[in-house]
């Protein structure tokens, strides 16, 4: 019966991550010239949509996409008794998770048959294998000060100073390699226009809606993550934590996208040679940091 | 029983039956793509076992090692397959359990193969175009043919995915696996403890990996670097494009050229006249000593400068 | 613990069979490769078997399973530089196709 409540909830704050984020987000990128997963693309000539699928992959894509974001969204709390579960590793599992997303990218494009949305497949993987290594350094910079993998216990480590100002090597590297995970400015490469908006140019419209949805709330979760991790979460004077929770993650998206769409596109292999040979080396320098101010007794005890 | 066994029996049920019949698509399907999220499925339902024994650290982990590995993997297979997508060979005839997880393919092209003459599948798709030269052999295909896939030899392409001896390879693991049945059946009892591990599994596996394990953990953080670069080493561009410019060169007795920036390796790219003229000499008394040496040459030392001019 | 070890280890010794089929019989390196990762795994699914019901206190058997999935992706890696290198020399992955030493 809990059970039941709990995972109603999450489905009812999905659908309203979703909602928000596909409203919010598109003014935040007003004038930018590729707009990823968030482009308007409108409905389509039968001939167009793809005419020779796979029979099974071609559905099991957005499906998969929309069960990975759904799992995450189990953890990410919004009050400290308002998370639906509070794993005891709880970073680990939503980075784990968020890769049923990449999954979902690749089984819809291979699946749909069109030459556009092979594509997505060979672009998708290769942009995870430039975000999965920075990605993690990213986390564990706050993973480390707070000693804990639970989302709850991190924020309640970040209860006397945020991690951010703590670790703004992180939390830039946190910004960049989240824009990656989501598809986000300027890391749109699976989803540009030159081959048909990706994934949403070989969907009938039930799979486009559900990429959508599943879409919208990868940015919202990936900023309400970083909430979590740097910006101290729930925690806020006067106001509630939902509310402080939801101001915090939409700041975040709101920097995320409009920095974002400020930046020059880059191509996959832009893309790799930034991650390996910028963002990792960084990320490394930031966990160095981290442990130095750690032994000097800064941050939370 | 009460509710929580009957529980744990369902999602015990529920997650063998993932990893074994993933595991048995992997070996059994006709699309190559289709193999490798096989494998994912079966890696994913061992994972759930994992977290079913209390090890969830462990089985989450397998799962963000497996995903982002299989895709990678799988990528590789279609680069190097010439029918990745497996929908030629779901025209042919296949065992049942072959069919069954060939279920749903996306069908061939029109001008497909039964057709014999022409083979000219690069038109639509994303699959089928995949890498069609060497394929245009046109008549001698008899594909409906009483060998299936196991005799089925393209003029040099086989593009079945599995070997003659696959009958015997059948009946060994067959054989194999029911022994193991067979032998954990007989001796039903090793002395188990009820004992639970601590809800703290993460902890402590960090601590004995920081304390006791240290070693062979730092050891294997070495070996995944050594690996890196082996990798890197190994896959490297060589000097030559491909083998028949090497044997070009080779036979010529010429300095290798870099490969040209900017241009695809190909084998018609920089091998210079005089050097095919050779090379066909060459290619009749290659074939009857029987190949090329072929595995000690290409990936030496003149790669260096046209692996950095690739960036 | 309703379930009992016996049912864990036969699910191992199913992989584990499938595995060995998948190696012998496929005619690719990239899906030897894989058929190579199922016996990891089914290897792997023992050892925590037996983790959980004969000894649950003492971790090792956890770690050990770390090594072997580290292993198995080294091993993945390596497989496919040298397979990449085949391909190139040889512009085929079919295993029975590399015969230049046959005579």
């Amino acid at each position: 019966m809990e059970l039941t409540l709990r995972a109603l909830g999450v489905l009812a704050a999905l659908g309203l991550a979703a909602l928000l984020t596909h409203f919010f987000e598109p003014a935040a990128l007003s004038d930018a010239q590729e707009r990823g997963p968030a482009a308007p693309a409108g409905p389509r000539a039968p001939a167009e949509l793809a005419s020779n699928p796979d029979r099974w992959m071609h559905p099991a894509g957005p499906v998969m996409a929309l069960l990975g974001v759904l799992f995450a969204l189990v953890v990410i709390p919004f009050g400290p008794d308002l998370v639906p579960s509070d794993l005891g590793i709880g970073v680990f599992y939503f980075i784990v998770v968020v890769d049923f997303v990449v999954l979902g990218l690749s089984l819809g494009g291979w699946g749909a048959n069109t030459r556009n949305s092979v594509d997505v497949y060979y672009r998708a993987t290769a942009q995870l294998v430039a975000y999965v290594v920075p990605l993690g350094l990213a986390y564990i910079g706050a993973i480390m000060m707070a000693r804990s993998l639970s989302t709850v216990s991190i924020v309640e480590a970040q209860a006397g100073m945020w991690f951010i100002v703590l670790q703004p090597v992180g939390f830039a590297l946190y910004l960049v390699t989240g824009l990656m995970q989501a598809y986000r400015p300027p890391f749109v490469e699976p989803f540009a226009a030159f081959i048909d908006h990706g994934v949403y140019g070989a969907s009938f419209p039930w799979q486009a809606l559900l990429w959508r949805l599943a879409l919208s709330s990868l940015m919202f979760l990936i900023a309400a993550m970083g909430a979590v991790l740097y910006l101290g979460g729930w925690r806020g004077p006067l106001l509630p934590g939902p509310v402080w929770m939801l101001l915090k993650t939409f700041a975040l998206m709101a920097v995320m996208v409009w920095g974002g769409s400020r930046a020059p596109l880059l191509t996959t292999g832009r893309m790799l040679e930034l991650s390996w040979k910028v963002l990792t080396p960084v990320g490394l320098v930031n966990v160095l940091l981290v442990g130095a101010l750690i032994l000097l007794g800064v941050g939370p005890s | 029983m009460s509710f929580a066994e009957v529980a744990e029996w369902f999602a015990f049920a529920i997650l063998a039956v993932i990893s074994v019949a993933g595991a048995l698509g992997m070996a059994t399907t006709m699309s190559m793509f289709r193999s490798g999220i096989f494998l994912m499925a079966s890696f994913i339902g061992v994972a759930g076992l994992f977290v079913l024994l209390s090890a969830d650290l462990l089985g989450l982990l397998q799962v963000m090692m497996y995903i982002g590995g299989m895709l990678v993997m799988i990528l590789f297979m279609v680069l190097f397959s010439h029918d990745p997508g497996g929908s030629m060979m779901a025209e042919m005839d296949m065992s049942l359990i072959e069919r069954f997880f060939s279920l749903g393919l996306s069908s061939p092209p029109d001008e497909g193969m039964e057709h014999g003459d022409g083979m000219d599948m690069g038109g639509s798709g994303g699959h089928e175009g995949m890498e069609h030269e060497g394929m245009e052999h046109g008549d001698g295909m008899d594909m409906g043919g009483s060998g299936g896939h196991e005799g089925m030899d393209m003029g040099g392409m086989d593009m079945s995915m599995t070997t003659p001896v696959k009958r015997w390879a059948a009946a060994l693991s067959l054989v194999l696996g029911g022994g193991l049945v067979a032998l954990l059946l007989l001796r039903p009892a090793w002395p188990t403890t009820d004992a639970t591990p601590s809800p703290e599994s993460a902890r402590m596996i960090g601590e004995l990996l920081m304390s006791k394990y240290m070693m062979a953990f730092e050891s294997a953080g070495l070996l995944i670097l050594i690996g890196i670069f082996g990798a890197v080493l190994v896959a490297r561009p060589g000097a030559y494009p491909d083998r028949d410019a090497r044997d070009a060169y080779v036979t010529a007795d010429l300095p290798p050229a870099p490969i040209e920036e900017g241009r695809p390796p190909s084998a018609d790219a920089p091998v210079p006249p005089e050097a095919l003229e050779e090379v066909t000499v060459n290619e009749a008394h290659r074939d009857k000593a029987g190949g090329p040496p072929s595995l000690n040459g290409p990936a030496g030392h003149a790669a260096s400068q046209s692996a950095e001019g690739d960036n | 613990m309703a379930v009992p070890l016996t049912a864990y280890l036969i699910v191992g010794a199913l992989l584990f069979g499938i595995g060995v089929y998948a190696v012998i019989a496929q005619r690719s390196a990239v899906m030897i490769l894989m058929g190579i990762e199922v016996l990891l795994n089914a290897i792997g699914l023992n050892l925590i078997a037996f983790w959980r019901f004969v000894n649950p206190e003492d971790y090792s058997a956890q770690i050990f399973t770390i090594l072997i999935v580290t292993i198995g992706a080294v091993e993945m890696g390596i497989g496919l530089g040298i397979m990449m290198l085949l391909y190139r020399n040889r512009g085929t992955v079919q295993v029975d196709q590399y015969d230049s030493l046959k005579g």
